[in-house]
């Protein structure tokens, strides 16, 4: 059969062996493919959720910041100490950015081209450059989006014109992607290891550390947070803070091609995964994944060893009798609550400090909150959501298995709430965290405390319950026939269904801005945040009682709709 | 396509091992295949034998030890170019139909008339009727044809293949064999892991793994290929 009479637009005799032309062509080829599978009322349909929640966004953060501006002193601090705090979040970036290249780098490959193009006889940098750039570009866009509107709400607080604090903000943004980035690539294609790459973050992070205790302005990262600050004062040598990023994408995208191909394909499989699990809402699969991306494995050895319930003894000694070994053996109570401590106990020292930098955050961005910057009380919430989804593993270790569950002689729900005792613990430390981190910002201000002690306790377990609510839930189950005919309705459920959790959580610390609306009414704070607590205390113990009593209640609501579609089947009349 | 070389010993290995932290995936091991060569690695699941095969192919670095195909270490662009490496697994791309597949992996290896083998492979493994099909909606057994398929069009002196059987229907079975017999007689080395007896009293050489160590390496006549395999 001649190759004509496959018709395929793609063949042609004529073609050529350039490795640049071959992925471009590949590239062309795909791209018509995808326009041709291209459905364009999902696309329209996309285009217009995008357009209302990037509409509703924008009013909402315009309304939320217009507040106070900032005192002569506080401008006076900004000025001293604002460059060298960020230039601690931007190295922190480039910190993630040493960190991924030390694990195999940032790039995401699909597995077809690591098996197709990087196994085929070409320059690997000319195959890994082009998806290198097209990742480069979205991160680029974040993150000179997010410098842009942190300028934008800078704006509100700061002197200065508009254009200039989102010029330099999405610049600053933009610069610290590139940075992180560049320095993945780097470790990553000079295939530097990950301890070499760890040890590079330490640096960088301790770099700013000196900068931010010394009051000194000499990383580049302190630099490129003192450009973004220009519209406060301009100075020459910051531009060094903008140039280095840039060389050091450059650097990036020269070594690229020395990228393990180990780490491409395990990253493939898994981000390929990860983009499945989004889709379906899944976020518990979502974050087991991350982990595994991460390389976050939980520690052989304990931190700390719980009395063992078997003796290490009966387990190396074949000689010992049994009536021996019984008479020794320690009945153990709270299996639940020791199965718990288990897990934690073995937490790899990134979760633990990743938790701990949660509540940290939670905080710092209450104490911006409680001075004039109202949304940080959003990111405080979604801080302490993000702990507690992590905080939950325990729970989440029997969602996981629910077989295992169903072969106990209780109720899940009685199991899931008691799996719950020991994340609660934790979940106070997290609190107490931020407490300590607020009270180092504030100088131990005694409202710091006050505020702290009332605040700390029903705000985590207001995320601790938005946590478990969002275990527990798993991704949402299929729609019915007449739910996804009408695509606001199945968008309203699945936005529900996905946003109240962390609501939940950000209405647990909502009584720190009550608090602080009491004061500047000539109020005093701790009343008003005593009062306002009560709420958040019925929020903490309905996520609680949520976990307890879920399950029996989607049975009791299932048994009244099969009890009414059994009631609408019978005759309405009687039969004469 | 298998192409002429000119080295004796295709594939020289020398203390290679593979260990993930504690775990010893591979031990130290010497291996080296002649050219023309048919061997087939056996071993029970978690023996090395895939992290032998991707060691060479050069998709995983070794802990300890090299690798040389042709001369050239593993995963250099002259080891890439003689390698063909069909994994257990097909990987494929959503978005290109069977022929553009074959059109591009040609090109990428800038393999010469490809079309008219292109064809004969085509109807070799009963692919013709869905050459313009996306392999995405394939079932298994078509995507390891597939891919087969590609593994086979482009140049190589070394074709390593891990479980080619798995998915395969028995017309299906019989073509690969025959595939695998052609590229041998035109002179390239095929490696082929597997628990298929088919291609096992077909082979000239027979190496065995359990947990990471070589227990075997003679013909396969001479071993009790049932407990070698596990």
């Amino acid at each position: 059969m001649p190759l004509a009479g496959l018709a395929s637009p793609a063949v042609d005799a004529a073609f050529s062996f350039e490795p640049k032309v071959i992925l471009k062509d590949l590239r062309s080829a795909r791209r018509r493919q995808r326009i041709a599978d291209l459905d364009p009322f999902e696309a329209l349909y996309r285009a217009y959720l995008t357009g209302i929640t990037v509409t509703l966004a924008a009013l909402f953060l315009s309304g939320a910041t217009g507040d106070t501006k900032i005192t002569g002193a506080q401008l006076a601090t900004i000025r001293m100490h604002g460059a060298a705090w960020l230039g601690m979040a931007i190295a922190l970036i480039f910190a993630v950015g040493l960190r991924s290249g030390g694990r195999g780098g940032p790039l995401v490959v699909e597995a077809a081209d690591v098996r197709h193009v990087l196994l085929a006889p070409i320059d690997r940098s000319v195959a890994l450059r082009g998806p290198a750039i097209r990742q480069l570009r979205f991160l680029l866009l974040a993150g000179a989006s997010t410098g842009g509107i942190a300028g934008l709400l800078t704006r509100q607080r700061l002197p200065g014109p508009a254009i200039a604090w989102v010029a330099t903000g999405a610049a600053t943004g933009a610069l610290a992607v590139a940075g992180g980035f560049g320095l993945a690539l780097i470790v990553s294609g000079r295939r530097l290891g990950r301890w070499v790459g760890g040890g590079l973050a330490i640096l960088v992070l301790a770099w700013s550390g000196v900068d931010l205790a010394e009051h000194t302005t000499t990383s580049p990262v302190t630099l490129l947070a003192r450009f973004a600050m220009w519209p406060l004062a301009v100075h020459a040598v910051d531009v060094i803070g903008v140039v280095v990023p840039v060389a050091l994408l450059v650097v990036g995208l020269v070594v690229v091609g020395g990228t393990m191909l180990e780490a491409s394909e395990r990253r493939a499989g898994l981000v390929g995964q990860i983009r499945f699990a989004a889709t379906l809402q899944d976020l518990r699969t979502v974050i087991v994944l991350r982990r595994q991306l991460s390389q976050e494995q939980p520690r052989q050895r304990p931190w700390l060893r719980l009395r063992r319930a078997i003796p290490m003894s009966w387990l190396t000694s074949s000689s010992a009798d049994g009536d021996g070994k019984k008479a020794r053996l320690h009945v153990r109570h709270f299996p639940v609550w020791r199965r718990g401590w288990h897990g934690i106990l073995r937490w790899p020292a990134l979760r633990l400090l990743r938790v701990a930098l949660l509540g940290a955050v939670a905080g710092l961005c209450l104490v911006a909150t409680w001075n004039g910057t109202t949304p940080l009380v959003v990111v405080a919430g979604l801080a302490l959501y993000l702990a507690a989804l992590d905080v939950t593993e325990p729970l989440a270790q029997e969602v996981d298995h629910p077989d295992r569950a169903l072969s106990f002689d209780l109720p899940s729900g009685e199991l899931h709430l008691r799996q719950l005792a020991p994340s609660a613990v934790l979940m106070v430390f997290v609190g107490v965290v931020g407490i300590l981190a607020a009270a180092a910002v504030t100088g131990g201000a005694t409202t710091t405390w006050e505020i702290g002690a009332v605040v700390v306790v029903p705000a985590a377990l207001c995320a601790l319950g938005a946590g478990a609510m969002s275990v527990v839930k798993g991704p949402p189950p299929p729609l019915s026939a007449q739910a996804a005919l009408i695509p606001e309705v199945a968008g309203a459920r699945a936005v529900g269904r996905l946003l109240w959790p962390p609501i939940m959580s950000i209405l647990g610390v909502v009584p720190v801005l009550v608090a602080r609306n009491a004061v500047q009414h000539g109020h005093a704070a701790l009343p008003a945040a005593v009062s306002i607590e009560q709420v958040a205390a019925i929020l903490a113990v309905f996520g609680v009682a949520w976990v307890r009593y879920q399950e029996d209640l989607h049975k009791w609501w299932q048994d009244q709709i099969a009890d009414a579609k059994m009631g609408t089947g019978r005759p309405t009349k009687p039969a004469l | 396509m298998p192409q002429s070389t000119k080295p004796t010993t295709v594939l020289s290995a020398r203390g290679l091992a593979k260990t993930y932290g504690d775990l010893v995936a591979l031990e130290p091991l010497d291996l080296s295949v002649p050219e023309g060569q048919r061997l087939v690695l056996v071993g029970h699941n978690g023996s090395g034998k895939t992290t032998l095969l991707r060691i060479a192919a050069g998709l995983l670095e070794p802990s300890s030890g090299e690798v040389s195909i042709v001369g050239a270490p593993a995963g250099s662009i002259e080891a890439r170019s003689a390698v063909s490496y069909l994994p257990d697994n097909p990987v494929l791309y959503d978005d290109l139909s069977v022929l553009e597949h074959i059109e591009y992996v040609c090109r990428l290896h800038e393999a010469d008339e490809w079309q008219s083998r292109a064809v004969g492979l085509l109807d070799a493994l009963a692919l013709t009727e869905r050459a313009d099909d996306l392999p995405s909606r394939f079932s298994r057994g078509l995507r390891q044809k597939t891919a087969i398929l590609l593994g086979l069009i482009r140049p190589f002196s070394l074709l390593l293949i891990d479980e080619p059987f798995v998915g395969l229907d028995p017309p299906g079975r019989a073509a690969l064999v025959e595939l695998l017999d052609d590229a041998n007689d035109s002179g390239a080395t095929v490696i082929v892991a597997t628990h298929q007896m088919d291609f096992v009293s077909r082979a000239e050489r027979c190496v065995a793994l359990r947990d990471g160590a070589v227990i075997f390496d003679g013909e396969p006549g001479g071993a009790d290929f049932t407990t070698l395999a596990g």
